[in-house]
């Protein structure tokens, strides 16, 4: 489904440059839920972000469903498409109400009518638990609910990929919980998942492989019990103890 | 600290301050022995005119047939024509019977008519609409050039910035008339026009690009995941909000405009502000006019505010 070969970004600037990602490979077969862990700025996220070409990376291929991002003839909006994403800051479009957030894409670029499209975002919106609230703005929701009708919207466009980029990170602590049994419902029903997270617990719990990224590197794979309860590379062990 | 402070004590004082000003005024002028005419003034707003009535051809007055305050007159030329005129009863000039040659006058109709002030008032306010209109499609373009990835682009929307700012509006009118308006033949409306709106252009692109600017990255990341290209995710999510961050300061620009529309008089377009120059030149009733173009311009200036506050606060729904 995924197949990152050899990534490569680099940040320039200020006369420095950062290897933010650095030769990177992996691949990540339909159904597979990957979780992506590091100590922060290991590249974890840009490494994320380069999955759907909001980092453009500088070698290396990224085939996606069988088309390279590499390829200067593909249409990444076409990609995009198929790979919804769910931020850290939520990025809820704030003038908009919760339904046309999740309707928006959905008539713009999948060129839905506006009954399909709200038919869609209400289904979506029951199923994260937020439907009575389509009529709100943004800014009267929760961090958690806010987060909620953000993965609703990417869901909206049928992606055969979630990208999910820390997205309890910027939550008040008694809002994760709601945001991850959403994660772990999309899990069970078989979506195709990236996710970088600090949750250790909900990598151990719906993780079906572990990639452990240090100052741009892959360091470590392997499924949540070898790489928790016994993990091979020392800066795996050193960040472990220093979370767990 | 309490908050309960007394305002009154205050207002009392702007009050004073506002009294002792006008107060000022008033015994300045007195000194200068002005006479004041401010019965004027009206005159210049509405007025009503006396237009004639004239024969279209030589020939004679068949009849005339009064109908209350008005008149029927029937006219028969030499060739054997015949024609109905309208005056009004007190303004006839004719009897029965009169010959009269080409042009004469056969009487008077009195109508209301628009007087100066009111037509100024009108150029000034269309003159503005088509520059600010112009102006914002001028300024968005000119914005987006601005923080466009095109290396071109970019240019060319900086050296228009920089030169319309960086030039007096005075001389940019003289420029767009005498030679821009010469070489391609441009009437005077066209060049004001013209002048004007390139000029409130350049500030609505300031405005727009630093209002796009501030529009959260993740914005456009989000609507790109989505799919969306750069175009779309311009349309339905940045330039809606920027729009509703940069209204106050759009709205400063185009009330700037309206002012600096006065400037336009110089190239002999009768705006409001030349309007006044005219009736004072035969009426020497300096101060009245001035006063009444200045109060005007504020009323026009304020209700556009107004309405601008109005629009803020509807689009406030969503914070």
């Amino acid at each position: 489904m995924i197949k990152a070969q050899n990534v490569t970004k680099i940040f320039t600037g200020r006369g420095q440059v950062v290897r933010a990602v650095d030769g990177v490979s992996a691949e990540i077969a339909r159904g597979e839920v990957v979780v992506v862990i590091g100590p922060s700025g290991s590249g974890k996220s840009t490494f994320l972000r380069c999955l759907n070409g909001l980092e453009q990376f500088d070698d290396g291929h990224i085939i996606i469903d069988g088309i390279d991002l590499a390829d200067r003839k593909t249409d990444i909006n076409k990609v995009r498409r198929e790979v919804g994403m769910v931020f850290q800051q939520f990025n809820l479009f704030p003038h908009k109400t919760v339904l046309d957030n999740v309707t928006l894409a959905q008539q713009v670029v999948r060129k839905r009518n506006r009954n399909d499209a709200e038919q869609k975002a209400r289904q979506l919106l029951t199923k994260v638990g937020i439907a009575e609230k389509e009529k709100e703005y943004p800014s009267r929701l929760s961090g958690g609910q806010q987060q909620r009708v953000a993965i609703a919207r990417a869901l909206a466009m049928d992606p055969k990929i979630m990208l999910f980029d820390e997205p309890t990170s910027a939550l008040d602590p008694e809002m994760v919980g709601e945001v991850l049994d959403v994660m772990k419902q999309l899990a069970r029903e078989g979506m195709t998942m990236v996710v970088v997270t600090h949750e250790m617990g909900f990598a151990r719990e719906v993780a079906d492989r572990v990639l452990f990224m240090d100052s741009g590197k892959l360091v470590e794979e392997g499924t949540p019990d070898q790489i928790f309860s016994n993990p091979q590379n020392e800066r795996t062990q050193l960040f472990l103890s220093q979370v767990l | 600290m309490t908050t309960g402070k007394a305002v009154w004590p205050w207002k009392l004082l702007l009050a004073v301050i506002l009294i002792g000003m006008a107060a000022g005024v008033w015994g300045a002028v007195n000194r200068i022995d002005y006479t004041w005419r401010w019965n004027r003034v009206p005159q210049y707003f509405l007025y009503q005119g006396e237009d004639a009535v004239k024969i279209p051809f030589d020939g004679q007055i068949e009849k005339v047939s009064p109908m209350g305050d008005r008149v029927t007159v029937d006219l028969v030329a030499e060739s054997g024509d015949k024609q109905q005129v309208e005056v009004d009863a007190e303004g006839l000039q004719v009897a029965e019977g009169d010959e009269l040659f080409e042009g004469d006058t056969i009487g008077f109709n009195h109508a209301w008519h628009l007087g100066p002030l009111t037509m100024g008032l009108w150029t000034t306010l269309w003159l503005s609409a088509c520059a600010s209109i112009l102006a914002l499609v001028i300024g968005l373009l000119a914005g987006l050039a601005r923080i466009s990835q095109n290396y071109t682009l970019r240019g060319l929307a900086t050296i228009y910035v920089e030169f319309i700012r960086g030039t007096p509006l005075l001389v940019q009118i003289f420029i767009a008339y005498f030679f821009v308006g010469t070489v391609f033949n441009l009437s005077r409306n066209v060049a004001g026009i013209g002048a004007l709106a390139i000029f409130a252009g350049a500030y609505v692109a300031e405005i727009v690009r630093a209002g796009i600017q501030s529009i959260a990255r993740g914005q456009m990341e989000a609507a790109r995941s989505l799919g969306m290209n750069k175009f779309q995710a311009m349309v339905h999510i940045i330039l809606p909000q920027a729009f509703k961050r940069i209204l106050p300061p759009l709205a400063g620009q185009f009330i700037s405009l309206i002012k600096d529309s006065s400037l336009v008089s110089v190239i002999a377009i009768t705006d409001l502000t030349k309007s006044g120059r005219e009736i004072i030149t035969s009426t020497f009733a300096t101060f009245e006019i001035w006063l009444t173009v200045a109060a005007m311009y504020l009323v026009v200036t304020s209700l556009l505010s107004q309405l601008v506050f109005y629009m803020e606060r509807r689009l406030a729904v969503s914070d």
